[in-house]
């Protein structure tokens, strides 16, 4: 395993490459995007554990930060949605020149899966697109973050101050981690049923739970030659945050990926 | 600033990253920023990152990273307990440090289970000159009940709230009773947070306050031992802290930081007393 820094000088991203441990290299490789914020720390085993399977069974992986978000460049309040799509895409290349691979198997989780597939549109070296438990709609996902703020009181019962609002410059705070108004705006142009994804030789959408847009979503996509949807039902709360940072490590959902790419 | 990813230590490495100022001075200590819990090396809230930026704003240089088995670092073969790894895998980070650069002193950073490392490796190693710890070891005195339940009797809603999780807990028993399906799916924290007894804490501080280590201790309001801002020095009261203890009490704080103002007073109050530090350390023979 070899963390590294790549891209641009003023704009570095921070990446884990995982070689593949086994002893036939397949002629692809693998890219892991990460979900956002609470999110991200979750679930921050649970990637790096699927990044490992997926070495023994013949992967080269690759898993990074976007930029203003774990150890890359910069902070949230200077980057957009538009720049975490381009760093997939940077991320892509550099697997590429890495693993000696033209064709890429893309993994999103949560928000990785929604930048992964505007980041592979037109595309024609990717080999498959799998969505985890994916948010379909930029617009949805910030609806949704809005909704729970509307609950929330100043204090929570222990007196500490809530750190889920929204400021006065309409940025969301939620967990920690903020969507100042401009990542908003460009979050809400992105809709998954939008983006152009029948270049891809197969898309795999891979839900613990059932929601009202992931069926809106299989019923548009059904049709597609290369879609295929699997539930497995596990644990979601993704964005759960407890004292002392707990992870969540959804092994069924996990070991289904690795299914799905051998 | 310039960032780089490291690897320290055979046959499995810890992974941490190198935050550089433009230009280093290794007669100032370097900051060693650990891990919260079971949380990666970027800290609660990317808490590491925005300290160890601004850290190098001033002109100081710092590592976070992974303790093994945590994060990007790979479990290793053993059985001790972290209590005694830490100090031991802290140690290779400082002798790296050392080797590569030149820095023979060290300022330590933790939250929670970081605190307690920083605890443990000042004592075990002369090199450490100073630390900061949020929500460290505490421990109750008799003004402690007195802050404590002055702000909540009057509450009708904390009765409510008390209550309501009275009732949630007997819910909850009943269904661990039925069976935890869910515990399958989750990692629990490998680090069970078990406090000291009062006299290893204190021996250890008076140690520590001998030897000149600078001490930085902020206490949030999520920490349930804690209730007024002096209580640290009231429950150590035969240490005489002198100027070497720094004390901040941020009751409306939740124990990882997660509103952005409170981040930004975190930054703001260690670097600055980071600053103080290397002031009087650097006045040193």
């Amino acid at each position: 395993m070899t963390p590294f820094f790549f891209g641009e000088t003023n704009k570095q991203l921070y990446g884990v490459f995982h070689p593949v441990q086994n002893k036939i290299k397949r002629d692809s490789s693998v890219l892991l995007c990460n979900a956002f914020g609470q999110e991200y720390m979750r679930s921050h085993r649970a990637i790096r554990q699927l990044a490992t399977l997926l070495t023994k069974q013949g992967y080269d992986v690759l898993r990074f930060d976007y930029s203003g978000t774990g150890d890359s460049a910069l902070n949230l309040e200077q980057v957009t949605a538009v720049d975490w799509v381009s760093d997939i895409n940077v991320a892509i290349s550099e697997l590429q020149d890495i693993s000696s691979v033209t064709r890429i198997h893309v993994v999103g989780l949560r928000l990785g899966g929604l930048l992964a597939a505007a980041a592979c549109e037109n595309r024609d070296d990717i080999e498959s697109l799998n969505l985890w438990d994916p948010v379909t709609s930029g617009l949805q996902y910030i609806n949704e973050l809005k909704h729970v703020l509307s609950d929330e009181k100043s204090f929570n019962e222990n007196g500490e101050l809530n750190s889920n609002y929204q400021d006065s410059t309409g940025a969301i705070h939620f967990n920690g981690f903020a969507l100042h108004t401009e990542m908003q705006e460009t979050l809400k142009q992105l809709n998954i049923l939008n983006i152009d994804l029948s270049a891809i030789h197969q898309l795999r959408h891979i839900i613990s739970h059932q929601r009202v847009d992931s069926q809106l979503f299989i019923e548009t996509m059904k049709q597609q030659k290369n879609f295929m949807s699997t539930f497995i039902n596990s644990p979601y709360d993704w964005n759960y945050v407890d004292k002392y940072g707990g992870i969540l490590l959804p092994q069924p959902i996990i070991q289904e990926i690795v299914n799905c790419l051998i | 600033m310039k960032e780089r990813a490291i690897r320290v230590g055979r046959p499995m490495p810890l992974i941490g990253v190198i935050c550089e100022p433009d230009k280093i001075d290794n007669k100032r200590p370097a900051v060693l920023i650990f891990n919260s819990g079971v949380m990666h090396h970027i800290g609660s809230c990317r808490l590491s990152v925005k300290l160890a930026r601004s850290f190098a704003d001033v002109g100081v240089l710092s590592v976070r990273f992974d303790f093994s088995g945590i994060g990007d670092s790979g479990a290793r073969r053993g059985v001790k307990s972290f209590n005694e790894t830490g100090p031991i895998e802290a140690a290779e980070i400082m002798n790296y440090l050392q080797e590569k650069r030149g820095i023979k002193t060290f300022i330590l950073y933790g939250l929670c289970s970081g605190a307690d490392a920083a605890f443990d490796t000042a004592l075990a190693d002369n090199r450490v000159v100073a630390y900061s710890q949020i929500d460290a070891y505490c421990y109750k005195t008799a003004l402690f009940y007195f802050h404590y339940y002055k702000s909540k009797v009057f509450q009708l809603e904390r009765w409510f709230n008390f209550s309501k999780r009275m009732i949630k807990k007997i819910i909850i028993r009943k269904d661990n009773q039925l069976g935890v399906k869910e515990n399958t799916y989750l990692e629990a924290a490998s680090y069970i947070r078990v406090f000291p007894h009062k006299k290893v804490v204190e021996s250890g501080l008076k140690t520590l306050i001998d030897r000149g280590v600078y001490l930085n201790i902020l206490f949030t309001g999520s920490e349930d031992n804690y209730a007024y801002k002096k209580q640290y020095r009231d429950s150590f009261k035969r240490i005489d802290f002198g100027s070497f203890l720094e004390l901040h009490y941020l009751n409306r704080a939740t124990h990882i930081i997660t509103h952005p103002e409170h981040q930004i007073l975190v930054v703001h109050t260690i670097t600055d007393w980071l600053m103080f530090v290397i002031s009087k350390t650097q006045q040193r023979p």
